[in-house]
C-alpha cells in the first residue's frame, strides 16, 4: 500500500495541476476524496491474479468500407 | 375505460377489440404524464405532436387489418439519452444540454415506431446517466426524481423518469438504459419489473455513451411479460453499432415444463440492508416451490472494483470535452461539477487490467451459471434514500453490489421484479441473472414469480 500511497500524492498533484485554479477547497476535497477511492479500487485490482495469457476482453474490429 | 396501470397485453387487446383507441389511450397517458408526471419530476419533455401523429396512423393501420404487432399503438416513454429527431430536445438530464436537438431517431426509438409504438414523453434520467460520481438525488435540471411510492423517496437512478412513469401508471412502458443499476435500481424503487439485456443484444446508437462496453438499454414495464414484448421489439443487429449482435432474438412466453434452478451468492444477502434482507429471504422461500436453491460461492475476486475502474476510465473519455471546457460547472449537483477531474489519475494499465480481469470473470461466471438458470438475489441491497438524503453508490464505492458488478462487466441478463415492501411502504426488489444470451430463460423465471406473486399488481399512493 505504500507505493499506492506514493501515488496517489503523485497523482495528486497532477490533478491539482491540472485543475487545481478551477476548485476551491471544498471542491478539491471531494476530488481528493474520489481519487483515494479510485486508489483503493486499483489496488484490489492490482492484487488479482490474473494468468498472463488472458487477453483484455474488448475485441478491435477491422473495418473496411464495402462498395 | 381507465387505461393506467394495464398491461401491454391487455391493452392490446382492446385496441383490437375497438373496445379503445390509440389515439384516446395515447391522449390518457399525456394527460397523466403532464398531471402526475410533473409531481415526480419524471417528464422532460411531453412529445405530443409526435404521440398523436403515431396514434392516429396505429388507429387507421389496425382498423384496415395491418396489425404490427404487440406494441402496436401502445404508447411509451424513452429515457431523454435517446436521440430524437423532429425538433424533440434530448438532454440528457443536463443543464447544458436542456435545448439540444438530434436529426435522427436512436435505432430503438426507431425499432419501436416500426413496432407501432406511440412516444409521448422523454423521461427524465440522472444528469449523464449518473456517470459524473452524483451521491443525492438531486442531480438532475429537473429536479430529484420521486417515487410514486412516497413524495420523499427517491425513485432511483439513472432511469428515473422511466422508473416512476411506469410505477405511477403513466405509460405502459418506457425505455432505461444501464451502466450499472440505472435499470434495476429505479425498477426496485418504483415497484415495476426491469430487463437489463444481454450486452449487445439492443442497439446502442443514438444513446448517449457514458461506458462503451458497459452501456445497454432495456425496457421497463408492469409484468415480465411486457419486457419480452419490448424487447422483442427492440433487439437486434445494427450496422451503425458493432457491438449489436447479429444473435436472432425472438421472445417466447412458454413455461420450460420443469423445474427452476435458482443459486444464491454466499455473501449478497448478509451484504444487504435488513429490510432488504428479511424480504429477499422470504422470496427464497416461495422460489423453492418453484425449484430448487442452491448456495454458492464465487471465487474472491475484486468484482466491484474492476467495475468501477472500467467505467470510470470509459466514462472519464466520454465526457473528456465536458470536463477539459469546465462546462461541467454547469452540472446540477454539485459533485457532479468536479468528481470527473479525478478520473485523470486512472492509468492505462489498470484500465487494461481490469479489462483482462473481466475476460477471465466472464468465463467464470458462465461456468458457474451454467448449472442453474438464474442466479437470484437483491436487484439493490438498499431500500430508496429520502429527497435530501446523501447515498453511497455502487459506482461510487461503498454500497455492496457484487450482482450488478459481475452482471454488468459479464454483459449478462438481469430482470428485476417487486419483492415486497418495507414497513414504511419503501418498495425492495429481487432480481433474476442469467447466463449471456438467455433473457427468455430469466423471463421466464420471472413470469414464474409474478403467477405466484402479487406485488407487480400493488398500486403506489401517488398514482
Amino acid at each position: 500500500m505504500a507505493a499506492i500511497a506514493d501515488e496517489v500524492e503523485l497523482l495528486w498533484a497532477l490533478i491539482r495541476q491540472r485543475y487545481g485554479a478551477r476548485l476551491d477547497e471544498a471542491q478539491l476535497k471531494i476530488v481528493r476524496e474520489t481519487l483515494e477511492g479510485l486508489a483503493r479500487d486499483v489496488a484490489a485490482l492490482r492484487g488479482a491474479k490474473i494468468p498472463d495469457d488472458a487477453e483484455p476482453a474488448q475485441p478491435f474490429i477491422p473495418f473496411r468500407a464495402e462498395p | 375505460m381507465s387505461v393506467a396501470f394495464r398491461t401491454i397485453r391487455e391493452l392490446g387487446a382492446d385496441l383490437r377489440a375497438g373496445r379503445l383507441s390509440p389515439v384516446a389511450l395515447a391522449e390518457a397517458c399525456l394527460h397523466r404524464l403532464d398531471t402526475i408526471g410533473g409531481k415526480l419530476n419524471a417528464v422532460v419533455t411531453l412529445t405530443r405532436e409526435r404521440a398523436l401523429e403515431q396514434a392516429r396512423r396505429a388507429e387507421a393501420e389496425l382498423k384496415a387489418g395491418r396489425d404490427r404487432g404487440p406494441l402496436h399503438g401502445i404508447p411509451y416513454g424513452a429515457k431523454d439519452l435517446l436521440a430524437t429527431s423532429g425538433g424533440i430536445p434530448t438532454t440528457w438530464g443536463a443543464a447544458p444540454f436542456r435545448d439540444r436537438c438530434f436529426t435522427y431517431d436512436a435505432t430503438v426509438i426507431r425499432h419501436l415506431e416500426e413496432a407501432g409504438a406511440v412516444l409521448v414523453a422523454k423521461l427524465a434520467m440522472v444528469e449523464f446517466a449518473g456517470g459524473m460520481g452524483y451521491r443525492q438525488p438531486n442531480a438532475s435540471f429537473t429536479g430529484p426524481g420521486i417515487s410514486p411510492w412516497s413524495p420523499d423517496a427517491w425513485s432511483g437512478g439513472s432511469s428515473s423518469g422511466s422508473g416512476s412513469a411506469v410505477g405511477a401508471g403513466l405509460v405502459p412502458f418506457a425505455i432505461g438504459s444501464e451502466t450499472w443499476g440505472s435499470i434495476l435500481a429505479p425498477a426496485t424503487l418504483c415497484s415495476v419489473t426491469g430487463l437489463r439485456p444481454t450486452y449487445g443484444r439492443v442497439s446502442r446508437h443514438g444513446a448517449m455513451a457514458l461506458c462503451w462496453t458497459l452501456d445497454k438499454l432495456g425496457p421497463l414495464a408492469l409484468t415480465a411479460d411486457d419486457c419480452g414484448l419490448v424487447l422483442d421489439a427492440i433487439a437486434g443487429a445494427d450496422p451503425a453499432d458493432a457491438t449489436a449482435a447479429v444473435r436472432h432474438y425472438r421472445y417466447e412466453d412458454r413455461e420450460p415444463g420443469r423445474p427452476f434452478r435458482f443459486a444464491v451468492v454466499r455473501g449478497t444477502l448478509e451484504a444487504a440492508q435488513p429490510a432488504v434482507r428479511e424480504t429477499v429471504g422470504r422470496a427464497l422461500d416461495t422460489l423453492r416451490t418453484l425449484g430448487s436453491v442452491e448456495e454458492i460461492a464465487l471465487p474472491d475476486l475484486p468484482y466491484e472494483a474492476m467495475t468501477r475502474v472500467i467505467l470510470w476510465a470509459e466514462g472519464a473519455s466520454a465526457v473528456e470535452s465536458l470536463t477539459e471546457s469546465g462546462a461541467i460547472a454547469q452540472l446540477t449537483a454539485p459533485e457532479d461539477r468536479v468528481t470527473p477531474y479525478a478520473r485523470d489519475a486512472i492509468l492505462a494499465k489498470d484500465y487494461v487490467r481490469a479489462l483482462r480481469l473481466r475476460g477471465v470473470v466472464a468465463r467464470e461466471i458462465d461456468r458457474v451459471l451454467s448449472r442453474f438458470d438464474a442466479i437470484v438475489g437483491p436487484s439493490r441491497a438498499a431500500v430508496g434514500p429520502r429527497l435530501g438524503e446523501e447515498f453511497r453508490s455502487p459506482i461510487r464505492g461503498g454500497a455492496a453490489d457484487v450482482l450488478g458488478a459481475i452482471g454488468n462487466a459479464a454483459g449478462l441478463p438481469s430482470v428485476g421484479v417487486p419483492c415486497g415492501f418495507t414497513p414504511e411502504g419503501l418498495p425492495i426488489g429481487l432480481q433474476f441473472m442469467g447466463r449471456a444470451w438467455d433473457e427468455n430463460i430469466v423471463l421466464a423465471a420471472a413470469r414464474a414469480w409474478q403467477a405466484r406473486t402479487d406485488f407487480h399488481r400493488r398500486r403506489p399512493p401517488l398514482a
